[in-house]
Parts: structure tokens; C-alpha cells; sequence
């Protein structure tokens, strides 16, 4: 059911090489609504081939459902609709052959499950190649860090803690 | 390292809180003894010992006001060892307070910053008052007992007080010699103790010096007894024992051993003290505990807890149980496997073979199961040890004399439901205590005992614990209730009139029902009981009252064995499964459409003779699909769900089944959403909401009227 992505993310490293100046950030792009969207990967626990998802009524609408990861319960949310991106449709999920979750670290302890269209690669971007948001102006959402750049693939990079903090 | 430090301190305040719930049991069993004027010295050792490692275990984590209050507890419970002060009430009354004040320091210790409670300078200046005024009295020297001073010089003071107190109460002396196998000693020297018990005690046991070899020692036991020579042979004597009689003058004595060797038998830390040989202290006496009207004995009760324990963390067990679920997960595969392999021809054998360990994996894997579960169940007699002290303050606050009956003791609930039983519990039996049970002038005048009896009796039915208490006092006026209830307006007098007479009582558990200007006269429960009410309803338990006036008042719990695996009724809604724990669920019947009437924009039906409401779930829970008929033209089925007295029928479109599930809550995201009491796994991996059918029913109903309605008192108007 699950399967870690940690053993590309080395072949990538070896075959970029990018030149390391400064600290290197490993990135987990995945594709969200057409765009590609970056988490460090250092916050991404495991991936899910996506399991039943079992909605759960009267709960946010970015909320798809809940799922049973080894016995413990964990809540998908809908990552696409938590960023506005796609009104959300609890129940019903834009479930393709790609999709999957991430499941990944919420707050108070809880593990939850981030549902995305499609996982791409692990990005390992140096400093030089992450714009700061500063460059899209002012307004930008807390949870948007940066913009990553390699070899003409642009990353909207996010951060988890203000992602699932404000709700 | 400070996480270390924390666990190292959660670990003191679990073993402290268990050491004192251990010394709270070994008081109530000391105090009962005294009451039938009784004495077990083993009793008082183990009070002494559970001080003594709350000492230790205090000073090691710096708690010191615990540690100065182990210390002069100890100083007393040592005089009291030692006969040197008797075991009076005021000395009971002392302990039990000990016990209160050990909670109150734990409490305040835990929060670090919290200052002493002023009740432990209180109760520690009482004690050393206490101390003060039993100094034990000048010691007479003329008493002389014909034991030879080589075996008195061996004697710790304690043992030495205990051979006096026996031969005082005119115990013969006997001599047991028996030969032990060093590789066993122990358990063999336990065992002879666990025989000997019946009939005396064992004052001491020493080596002999002679006799046994490499492998084998002799012990020479020394034990007083009441029963006569034959009997004692008869019950002890074997090839290995020898029993003799010692006469009262007595000869030979046994072989001096150094007092080191002596030591090693006495508990850790109690230094033994060699007396001057003749240097008698006073025999331990009971003295006044017998209450004027005889403390009956309680029943059933185990009263010590035993031996080879290990403490879990709940949380550990929880992980246990969802591996459990995942080897369920890991069955299935493998029962779909075989049934492809043994519908083909060609690996029949194969097949057998594989059906055969399938099944055995299937009872392992229960049988893994239903060990989980036992290891969270405990006795619910670990609650009634508090109920006791609580009563037992609860008596003396009220002036009352009350004999406290409980049967049942042993019968076994998951842990995480006693833990939440023990309030509620504790609420009711006070309030049977001073509501209930009458002053002794009262009784007597109508002609009952002097001492009133609350019965608390604990059994399984089923997959059920029922809880009865029960108190012979005044019981519940029924006109008394219904006047409170009219005059402080919780009913009107049409609807006074209308209440079913079993409703009535169930006035109690309303909000507010009673205050301290109308509980005397309500001659009954009332204050808190909406809590009590609300606490076991949370567990899934519901409470029944029953009363007769001047006879008494009977109240039954009853509870799901466990929270981790409830039975529930799997039912479908649309495209959604949901599970309704069996415990609220009433009954189920067809829905038919025809009998639905509309009241004030509601659905109602009459199901024998009372409204019943109806909520289509679709509809509740926003997962209706429009475009299908509505409920009043649409059959499906109904299931009637109850929160205490209130009903509710949820239509759903059809019923899958029973079946046992293993609940888990929903993570703290999803902690405002009402309705659920939490998810299971149902099967092929799906997963299935689990209803909270009390909170549905306190939704769809506290939306229809305000109030009043906590009952359905207004069942019988839709």
C-alpha cells in the first residue's frame, strides 16, 4: 500500500549534481490542479496509493474522508481545495489512477493525510535556485515559502505548519 | 534528559497513586477486622510496609512533605506493630485521613508549583499530638514468659510482641521442624506459611544449625496456635515437617543465629532491634470499635490485592489491538487465496492443506484477541475499595450507621470504564448515605434495623456489567417528586398528571432538579445526579432507578463490558455504512411510510402506544441525493436508538447486520464534528462511522423543544 520515494530522490541527486552552494533542501514535487507544488520531503512520512476513503459528514468541505492507515484513523484533506484551488467535494473525490496522499505530520500530534493528483520526483534545491515569495509581491498566503527552479520545472513550494495550522 | 526525568516521575506518581490505593484497601480490611474484633498482624505489616516504600520512593524523588508524612505515619504505624499503642478507632480515623492527604500531596506534587495543602500541616501536627499522648506506658518487667533467653536474644521486638500477645491469648507453642531444599526454599517456606495461617501464626523461623547438607537446610519454625496438637500435625505434618509441641516450660532452646542471618527475613529496611530479653510491651488490644449495632461482615470482596503484576501503559494495548486488526486484514487475503486454490482441481491438496492452517491462524488470531481484551479488563473491585472509604467518611460526616454490603467484587471491566465509573460511583453511594438511609431514631421507630445497609452488587449478563445499589432507607416519594418538579417548573401540573408513573423518578436526573433548599424534603437523590447520568451514558451504560417509599431505593447500572470491541448494528445510508453501538439501539422494525404523521414540521410515528420522532439519517447527515423520494413515500428501516429515556428513530435504507467492531476516535481535526462517537474498520478495508446515537438524539430532539424535553416528558403530545 505504501511506498517511500526515498530511493529516486538519490538517483536524482547523483544525475543532477547540481553544483551545492549553500544548505540543500529536499523537495517532494507533486501536481496539484495542473501546477507543481513542492513540500519539504523531510515532512512527507509516507505515500499512499490511495485506500477507500470513507467521507465523513458535517465536516469541513476540504475535508475528503478518513482512512485506515495500520488501524489508526487519519484525515485526508483535500490539498487542492484546502489551497483554493478547487471547491471541494466531500464524498466524492477527484480520485484518479495517479492520485495519492502524503501523509504527513498535523498539529497536536495527529497524523493527516494530504490528498494530491499526482507524485512527481524529490527535488534537492540549493539556495540560489528558491526565489523568496517577496518576488510575487505582497498578499502572498503564510503557507507559500518560495518558488523552486530546475531545469525549467518552476515548484510553488509550501510549508506545512501554516497549511494545517489555521483552519 | 528531561524527558527522563518525566518518565521517571510519571513512574513515581503511578507507583505512589498504586501504593496508596493499596494501603486504602489493607485499611478498610484492617477496619473491618477491628470491628469483629479481630486481629491480623500481617494486615498491620503490610500498612506499615506501603508507608515505608512511600517513604523511600518519596525522599528518592525529593518529595519531601510526602516523605516527612510517610516518616511519622511510620513512627506510629511501628508503635502499633509492636502493641505498643492498641489499634483504636482514632488511630483507624488517623490512617484513613492519611490516605486522603497521600491523594492531596500526589496531586499537588504532580503540579509542582502548587503549595502544600494546609490540610498536611493540619493532619501532620494531629499526628504528632497523637504520637505525643500514646507514648507507650512504662513497661512492666515482672512479667515473665519460660522461653529461654538464647532464642528471646534472637527475636526482633516486633516477633517478640507477637509471641507475648499469643501466649497471652492462651495460643499453645508448637516447634516445626522441616527440611527445605535450597533451590526452593522460598516457595516451599510460603507454602507452609499459606497452610499454617488457617490455625495460628508463625511467630519466627530459624536454621537449626544441624541437620541438612549441601542441598538442604533445617528450619526450625516457631508458631503459636489455638488448635490442638493432632489437628496441627494432621494439617502440617509430612515427611518433610515434623510438628512438635512445645511445653510451656520450655527446655532445649533452638541455635542462636547471628542477627545478621536474622535480617535477611525481614522486610528491606526494618533494622532489627534486639530487645533486652524481658522487656514486655503491651499485648495489642481492639478496643471500643464496635459500633452499637455491630458492623456486619462484607462479603465477597477480595480484599488484598495479589502478587505478580506488571503495570501497562493502556496505550500499549491500543497498539496491540490495531496489529490484531491488521493480521484481520492479513486473514482475509489469505481466506481469499485458499478458496482460489481450492477450487483448483489440479491443487487440491494443496488447498486442504492451506484451509487447514488458515483456520488455525483464525483461532490464534482470536484467541490473540480476546487475550488483548482480558488484560485490559480489572476487577471492579478496585472502585469499591473506594466507595468503601468513602462511605465509611461519608457515615461518620452524617451521624449515620451504615453497613456497607458489597458482592461481586471480582467481576471484571475494561479499564477504561472503571476508571470513569469511580465518580459516579462515589456520588451515589453518598447520596444513599445522606438522602437515603435514615438516623438511627428514625429507623427504629418504623421498625427497621438501627444500621442501614447499602448493598452494592457488581455481575455480568451477556456482554453486559450491571451495577445495583441498592439502600434499604427512605426511599423516593413519587407525590414529592412531581410537586418539585411542577413548582420549580420543570412541568406543568397537566403534564405532571400525564407523566407515566416510570418516568417519574427519572425526575431526579434532570438539571438543577434538586437544591439545597428542597433536598430534604425530596427524602432523596438529586444533587448531581445529571452528572452521574451524563458520565455513564458516556459509556455507553444507561441507569435505572427504582424506588419504594420507606423501603428503599434501588439503582442499576449497566454497562458494556468493554469500550475497545462493541457490538453494533451495521446499517446503510445511500452509499454510506455506518455502525450504531447495539447499546442504544432499542430495537429495528420496517418502515412504513403510510403511519409517518407531520407534527409542528416533524415526522412522528406511534410506535405502541408513544410518538415516536423520526430523523432520515440521509437528510441529518447532508447526504441525501435529492433526486430519490423522500422519506414519508420511501420503505427502508427504522432503528429506534435511546438516550436514557428519550427515543429516536433513525430511518435508513436497509440493514446489514450485526457485527463486533473495534472502535477508534477520529483525530483531534476532526474533534468538532458532532454526531460520531469515533470509526471502525468493517472489513476489506473499509471503514465505517460509528454513531453517537446519545448526541443524535440530544440534537434532533433539544431541537424541537427547549428543556423540558430532557426527559420526553412530552412524548405522549406529538
Amino acid at each position: 500500500m505504501a511506498d517511500l520515494v526515498r530511493a529516486p530522490a538519490k538517483q536524482l541527486g547523483r544525475r543532477a549534481h547540481a553544483p551545492a552552494r549553500g544548505p540543500v533542501v529536499e523537495h517532494l514535487a507533486f501536481k496539484l490542479v495542473g501546477e507543481t507544488y513542492g513540500l519539504p520531503l523531510a515532512d512527507v512520512r509516507e505515500i499512499l496509493t490511495s485506500p477507500p476513503v470513507t467521507l465523513v459528514p458535517r465536516a469541513a468541505k476540504e475535508v475528503v474522508g478518513i482512512v485506515s492507515v495500520r488501524g489508526q484513523l487519519v484525515t485526508v484533506l483535500d490539498l487542492a481545495a484546502r489551497l483554493g484551488l478547487r471547491e471541494g467535494t466531500p464524498g466524492n473525490p477527484p480520485l484518479g489512477r495517479k492520485t495519492r496522499i502524503l501523509l504527513v505530520p498535523g498539529p497536536l500530534g495527529e497524523v493527516m493525510g494530504l490528498l494530491v493528483d499526482e507524485v512527481l520526483s524529490v527535488y534537492r534545491l540549493a539556495e540560489p535556485e528558491i526565489e523568496p515569495v517577496g518576488v510575487l509581491g505582497g498578499n502572498v498566503a503564510e503557507y507559500v515559502t518560495g518558488i523552486g527552479r530546475r531545469d525549467g520545472v518552476v515548484l510553488i513550494l509550501l510549508a506545512l505548519a501554516p497549511l494545517l495550522g489555521q483552519r | 534528559m528531561a524527558d527522563i526525568t518525566d518518565k521517571a516521575r510519571e513512574e513515581f506518581f503511578s507507583e505512589a497513586q498504586e501504593i496508596v490505593e493499596g494501603l486504602s484497601r489493607d485499611l478498610l480490611a484492617l477496619d473491618d477486622a477491628a470491628r469483629k474484633n479481630e486481629s491480623d498482624p500481617d494486615l498491620v505489616n503490610d500498612v506499615f510496609r506501603a508507608v515505608h516504600t512511600l517513604k523511600g520512593l518519596s525522599g528518592l524523588f525529593g518529595a519531601t512533605r510526602m516523605s516527612t508524612l510517610s516518616h511519622d505515619l511510620e513512627e506510629v504505624l511501628d508503635d502499633l506493630r509492636l502493641g505498643k499503642i492498641p489499634l483504636s478507632r482514632e488511630v483507624l480515623d488517623l490512617l484513613f485521613r492519611a490516605v486522603d492527604v497521600y491523594g492531596q500531596l500526589l496531586l499537588a506534587e504532580r503540579s509542582m508549583d502548587r503549595p502544600t495543602p494546609p490540610e498536611v500541616d493540619a493532619f501532620l501536627g494531629e499526628l504528632a499530638a497523637f504520637a505525643r499522648r500514646s507514648v507507650a506506658p512504662a513497661s512492666r518487667s515482672d512479667e515473665v514468659y519460660e522461653l529461654d533467653a538464647g532464642l528471646l536474644a534472637v527475636l526482633t521486638e516486633y516477633e517478640e510482641h507477637r509471641l507475648r500477645t499469643n501466649i497471652q491469648n492462651g495460643f499453645s507453642l508448637y516447634r516445626i521442624r522441616a527440611k527445605f531444599n535450597l533451590l526452593t526454599i522460598d516457595d516451599e517456606l510460603e507454602r507452609l506459611k499459606a497452610t499454617a495461617k488457617p490455625f495460628g501464626e508463625i511467630i519466627t523461623y530459624l536454621p537449626t544449625g544441624d541437620g541438612g547438607d549441601a542441598e538442604t537446610i533445617d528450619l526450625e519454625v516457631l508458631m503459636a496456635s489455638k488448635s490442638p496438637f493432632e489437628r496441627l500435625v494432621e494439617a502440617l505434618g509430612t515427611g518433610q515437617v515434623r510438628v512438635e509441641e512445645v511445653p510451656r516450660r520450655l527446655a532445649g532452646a533452638p541455635t542462636p543465629v547471628p542477627p545478621e542471618e536474622v535480617d535477611l527475613r525481614l522486610p528491606s529496611g526494618l533494622a532489627p532491634s534486639i530487645p533486652a530479653p524481658v522487656a514486655p510491651g503491651r499485648p495489642s488490644e481492639i478496643d471500643g470499635l464496635r459500633p452499637p449495632g455491630q458492623g456486619g461482615p462484607r462479603e465477597g470482596l477480595s480484599l488484598r490485592s495479589v502478587s505478580q503484576t506488571v503495570r501497562v501503559d493502556i496505550r500499549k494495548l491500543d497498539r496491540l489491538m490495531n496489529i490484531v486488526g491488521e493480521l484481520a486484514i492479513v486473514r482475509s487475503s489469505l481466506s481469499r487465496i485458499t478458496e482460489r486454490v481450492r477450487s483448483n482441481p489440479g491443487l487440491r491438496e494443496l488447498g486442504f492443506e492451506l484451509h487447514r492452517l488458515h483456520r488455525g491462524f483464525e483461532r490464534h488470531l482470536a484467541e490473540m484477541q480476546d487475550g488483548i481484551l482480558e488484560v485490559r479488563m480489572v476487577p471492579i473491585g478496585q472502585i469499591f475499595d473506594k466507595l468503601g472509604r468513602v462511605a465509611r467518611q461519608a457515615t461518620r460526616e452524617a451521624g449515620k450507621q451504615v453497613n456497607l454490603v458489597i458482592t461481586g467484587a471480582e467481576t471484571e471491566v475494561d479499564k477504561l470504564i472503571v476508571e470513569e465509573l469511580s465518580d459516579p460511583l462515589m456520588h451515589m453511594v453518598r447520596n444513599a448515605i445522606d438522602h437515603g438511609i435514615e438516623h438511627k431514631e428514625d429507623r427504629l421507630a418504623v421498625g427497621k434495623p438501627e444500621v442501614g445497609t447499602i448493598a452494592i452488587n457488581a455481575f455480568q449478563k451477556g456482554s453486559h456489567v450491571l451495577i445495583e445499589i441498592e439502600d434499604d432507607g427512605r426511599g423516593m416519594d413519587r407525590a414529592v417528586l412531581l410537586d418539585t418538579a411542577i413548582r420549580r417548573g420543570f412541568l406543568s401540573e397537566a403534564e405532571a398528571r400525564e407523566l407515566p408513573q416510570r418516568d417519574v423518578f427519572g425526575l431526579i436526573f434532570l438539571p438543577g432538579f434538586t437544591t439545597k433548599a428542597t433536598a430534604d424534603m425530596l427524602a432523596g437523590r438529586g444533587v448531581g445526579m445529571d452528572i452521574v447520568k451524563t458520565n455513564i451514558s458516556r459509556l455507553g451504560g444507561v441507569i435505572d432507578v427504582q424506588s419504594e417509599k420507606g423501603i428503599g431505593t434501588k439503582m442499576t447500572i449497566t454497562l458494556p463490558i468493554t469500550l475497545a470491541i462493541l457490538s453494533a448494528l451495521i446499517v446503510h445510508v445511500e452509499d454510506h455504512t455506518f455502525a450504531v453501538p447495539l447499546s442504544s439501539v432499542q430495537e429495528a422494525l420496517v418502515h412504513d411510510p403510510s403511519v409517518v404523521r407531520v407534527v409542528d414540521g416533524r415526522d412522528v410515528m406511534t410506535l405502541r402506544g408513544a410518538s415516536l420522532p423520526l430523523v432520515r439519517l440521509a437528510k441529518l447527515f447532508g447526504v441525501a441525493d435529492d433526486s430519490r423520494p423522500s422519506t414519508r413515500s420511501r420503505a427502508g428501516f427504522i432503528v429506534v436508538v435511546a438516550a436514557g429515556t428519550r427515543r429516536l428513530g433513525v430511518v435508513v435504507d436497509y440493514l446489514e447486520g450485526q457485527q463486533d467492531i473495534v472502535i477508534k476516535p477520529l483525530g483531534p481535526s476532526l474533534a468538532s464534528v458532532r454526531g460520531f462517537a469515533g470509526a471502525a474498520q468493517l472489513g476489506d478495508q473499509r471503514v465505517g462511522l460509528v454513531l453517537d446515537a446519545p448526541a443524535l438524539v440530544e440534537e434532533v430532539l433539544a431541537g424541537a423543544e427547549v428543556g423540558k424535553t430532557t426527559l420526553g416528558l412530552r412524548r405522549d403530545v406529538a
